[in-house]
């Protein structure tokens, strides 16, 4: 009786087991290819789709508010800073507890780590031929969904019609204690800085670093710092962020130095162990939508998408002389990279 | 109080009693031992590989020896801070003519139970160095031309936190100011001793095991505070071993093994910590007990009272009505910079944070149930394993009185690592859903659960459950009708001191929590990332106002808490 008893249990683990990998193989194998083979229906079915994001809660909330009305389809999400995004979805991946359906991180660097590792599912999206080729994997992977630019975001009280305006600027003497940058403890805003020092030197860095800037968790806090004036300059702020400080009225302006500004591109893919396979294109679609990154411009950021206008009162981005960020170099050194904003900056940066 | 537990009843008699208390000690074992078996598994790199390295790479990594050594060197800080504040209060509100005792008391106690991260968030809008609002005050006043208080430093975190800590030494020395025979000081002064040389020479060696466990537990909280040394420390560029734990595993690729092996550190820590902590207050027992129950002396101070009186008000001033009240200015404001006006309050930030913020609105509900769920399961677990600790002659049951007490002083980041390596995997792979925060919270507040219940327990005479049975009832039905409701106040405290820590629960839940099940702690901290000022102190006002009437409730029911053994012979 025993035995039976044992048998049966273990019979009954086996055939849950399989019955688990099965609808798994199936969902995979069901997984549309491109934007074409999504199944509406089969969408409304799986019901929920769970993105995990670094993008701001505000302009998430927008996008996915219209997307739930038209499908019904519930949409949560995750949202912390990109490195954030990306090591949990590596740290699920390494416990064979997958939970995103897709992903948004503003590092690229980021989704090659996820590609490399097999953890993102090919997927031919409409708006790819409405991109430039640098801007999508030839394996469809991934593909660029916004472009940010670090700017030098200032209060104007504190400098009146003289703001800085480069780069070098702020790495004065008199600029002491009147800078601030932003990273989490993770090291999620070093790319930018990377890049600024990739293109004028580590000279400069390292003098922005002796004026003792103050750090700051994200670009929203560095912009409450400068709009309240704890510090009169934001090293390297986004754009939105920027330009949402401004429309506001909150005291602040922005400009791009005219030597370049750094150019962050956020990137989105789906996830080869999503279970809802359907439901997660058709968001990804919507996302990538001509309606869907019209939430995005309005929010601030500027869209890949040459059918997308900028923001409101903003300059097109092809005025502007962008410092492309060598994501790939990026990857590959990050630990090191890190280990260098440590000794430069001080403090916590995940290495 | 001894002679009030009765002989202990056999437990292997009845099989509901068996089953029951099984699965009790089986939930203490999933809750407690198997996270903590996981993590040093962690820290020894299983299951990928069996290695030292991760060792190897905490021990020998420059920034882990900064963030030990800032770890500390706050934890040498905040001991201090909690010494130099909680000592001349406790005295000034437990042996004093000093004015408004009362008021200190409960405003200490309003510290203590405002969750230190909020006090960090009020602190940045009071003393950032340039916008701080007091740094604009004395540079208005005073005419500095910057500054002059910078709370984004070491000396910041310390503050911060130890006038949240030195609460612990507080009433610690105020319970034992109070229990000092009033005829020992009088004996010394017959004697022809001085005011002060009694006070030094009788006081002061009496309660000094009560000092130095407040202050030892103060040092161990502070050690494990990760709102503010998060919060405060990482503007500052300070690194703490809580916050690096965080970064180790929130950057990529995650590294498990390195976030064990420094946990374990900060275990040994914790646990030196608790075993000077019990070695000192274990020494309090020769203090003061006379038989004719204790009488304290009221000390007149004269003028010096005022004096006394100014240096108390300060303190709480500077750790409960500051931080609470600019907290509730910017909750109630326009333009929190602004001055204040009718014309610059307004409730839309509670109307935001309540119900137009989605992450906001979803950590409320969250943190409700999460929270009710811990303090079930903990209240479960707690009084089984308090009744066996004290009416059954099991063998082990000290080990797992013991197990239950070990979340005391285990940090939440670590503990989170714990629970995270434990269940993400099978066979309880609940990652990625609420329950693995009901799991966290419920290991986190075990202890709080099983000191109420046993106190509770302890004020019971097992000779009523013996008459019941006795008089034919089985073992459920003395529980249900004898135990359970003799005991239900108790059991409420012990539900209540789970939830309201467990409600605003914060070190934890960075690790644990995903998509959909943040906490009010957590909408807090991410939406002060995102730089939503005035939602994050309408929903930290919400917070400390649930707190505050929880514990108004707990106060009221201790107090009224009806002591069944006292009416039993």
């Amino acid at each position: 009786m025993t035995i039976d008893r044992r048998w049966m249990l273990v019979a009954g683990s086996a055939a849950l087991a399989l019955s688990a990998t099965a609808r798994c193989g199936l969902a995979q194998a069901a997984a549309p290819a491109d934007a074409g083979k999504i199944d509406i229906a089969r969408a409304k079915t799986e019901g929920r789709v769970t993105l995990y994001t670094s993008l701001d809660t505000q302009i998430v909330d927008t996008i996915i508010a219209p997307f739930r009305k038209k499908y019904g389809i519930e949409v949560t999400y995750f949202r912390a800073g990109s490195a954030e995004v990306t090591g949990k979805v590596l740290a699920e991946a390494d416990a064979g507890r997958p939970q995103a359906d897709m992903v948004d991180a503003s590092d690229l660097a980021g989704l090659f780590l996820m590609k490399e590792r097999g953890l993102l599912r090919p997927f031919e999206s409409a708006a790819r031929g409405l991109l430039p080729a640098s801007q999508r994997d030839p394996d469809a992977t991934w593909i660029v969904d916004r472009l940010t630019q670090g700017v030098l975001q200032y209060n104007v009280a504190e400098f009146g019609a003289a703001p800085p305006q480069h780069w070098a600027d702020l790495g004065r003497r008199e600029m002491a204690g009147r800078v601030s940058f932003w990273s989490a403890s993770n090291g999620d805003g070093a790319p930018r800085i990377v890049t600024l020092a990739q293109h004028f030197g580590w000279d400069l860095v390292k003098s922005i670093a002796k004026t003792k800037p103050l750090r700051t968790v994200s670009p929203q806090t560095m912009a409450q710092l400068v709009e309240r004036r704890e510090r009169g300059v934001g090293l390297l702020q986004n754009d939105n962020i920027a330009w949402r400080s401004k429309l506001q009225g909150n005291g602040t302006d922005f400009l791009f130095p005219s030597e370049g500004v750094p150019s962050e591109v956020g990137a989105c893919g789906l996830l080869k162990a999503s279970t809802r396979p359907h439901a997660a294109a058709l968001f990804h679609e919507w996302w990538m939508s001509a309606e869907g990154q019209a939430f995005l411009s309005k929010g601030g950021k500027y869209s890949p998408r040459t059918d997308v206008a900028p923001p409101e009162n903003s300059l097109p981005i092809t005025k502007m002389k962008l410092l492309e960020q060598d994501y790939p170099t990026y990857k590959r050194d990050r630990a090191k990279i890190l280990d260098q904003m440590a000794d430069v900056f001080g403090g916590e940066w995940g290495n | 109080m001894g002679q009030l537990i009765a002989a202990p009843v056999p437990s292997q008699s009845f099989r509901p009693q068996s089953l029951i208390l099984g699965l009790a000690i089986l939930g203490l074992l999933v809750l407690v031992a198997y996270p903590m078996l996981w993590l040093i598994l962690g820290a020894l790199g299983v299951p990928a590989d069996f290695t030292l390295d991760n060792f190897e790479r905490a021990f020998t990594r420059t920034q882990n020896y900064a963030a030990l050594a800032n770890t500390l060197y706050l934890g040498l800080g905040t001991g201090l801070l909690s010494m130099v504040f909680g000592v001349p209060l406790a005295w000034a509100v437990a042996r004093s003519d000093m004015p408004g005792r009362q008021i200190i008391h409960l405003l200490v106690a309003l510290s203590y139970i405002t969750p230190p991260y909020l006090t960090a968030l009020a602190y940045i809008i009071l003393l950032g160095p340039d916008a701080g609002l007091t740094n604009r005050l004395l540079r208005d006043v005073f005419g500095f031309s910057s500054g002059p208080l910078n709370i984004f430093s070491m000396n910041g975190v310390i503050f911060v936190i130890g006038i949240h800590v030195f609460a612990f030494t507080y009433f610690l020395t105020h319970s034992a100011l109070k229990s000092i025979d009033k005829s020992l000081e009088e004996s010394a002064q017959m004697l022809g001793a001085k005011r002060w040389q009694t006070t030094l020479r009788i006081n002061l060696p009496l309660v000094a095991p009560a000092i130095t466990g407040g202050v030892l537990l103060s040092v161990i909280d502070s050690l494990a505070s990760f709102g503010p040394q998060a919060i405060i420390g990482m503007p500052a560029q300070i690194v703490f071993l809580p916050t690096r734990i965080y970064a180790t595993i929130s950057s990529y690729p995650p590294r498990w093994g390195e976030a064990s092996a420094l946990s374990l550190v900060l275990v040994a820590m914790t646990i030196i910590g608790l075993g000077l902590q019990r070695f000192f207050l274990e020494r309090r027992s020769y203090v003061t007990i006379g038989g004719k129950g204790v009488r304290s002396q009221t000390i007149r101070l004269g003028g010096w009272r005022w004096a006394l009186l100014g240096f108390c008000a300060l303190v709480v001033a500077m750790s409960a009505v500051a931080p609470i009240g600019v907290l509730t200015l910017t909750a109630f404001s326009k333009d929190w910079i602004a001055p204040l006006s009718l014309s610059n309050l307004t409730l839309a930030h509670f109307g935001s944070a309540l119900f137009s913020d989605q992450m906001a609105a979803r950590g409320i509900y969250n943190s409700f149930r999460l929270a009710a769920g811990a303090a079930f399961v903990a209240m479960a677990v707690g009084a089984a394993i308090a009744y066996l600790d004290l009416r059954t002659t099991l063998r082990g049951r000290i080990f797992l009185d013991y197990l239950a007490m070990l979340p005391l002083g285990l940090p939440g980041t670590v503990m989170a690592v714990g629970v995270l390596l434990a269940f993400i995997r099978q066979p309880i792979a609940v990652y990625g859903t609420i329950w693995i925060l009901l799991i966290a919270y419920s290991a986190r507040f075990i202890p709080l659960a099983t000191r109420s219940v046993s106190a509770t327990l302890r004020q019971i005479d097992a000779s009523l459950e013996e008459a019941g049975r006795i008089t034919g009832a089985s073992w459920l039905q003395s529980m249900r009708r004898i135990l359970v409701p003799m005991a239900r106040p108790g059991l409420l405290v012990a539900f209540l001191l789970v939830f309201i820590p467990a409600f605003s629960e914060l070190s934890a839940t960075i690790l644990l929590y995903t998509g959909g099940t943040e906490t009010i702690a957590i909408a807090i901290y991410r939406l002060n990332d995102l730089g939503q000022i005035e939602v994050v102190c309408a929903l930290a006002v919400f917070t400390i106002a649930v707190v505050l009437v929880l514990s108004a409730l707990v106060h009221f029911l201790s107090r009224d808490r009806t002591l069944p053994s006292e009416g039993v012979g």
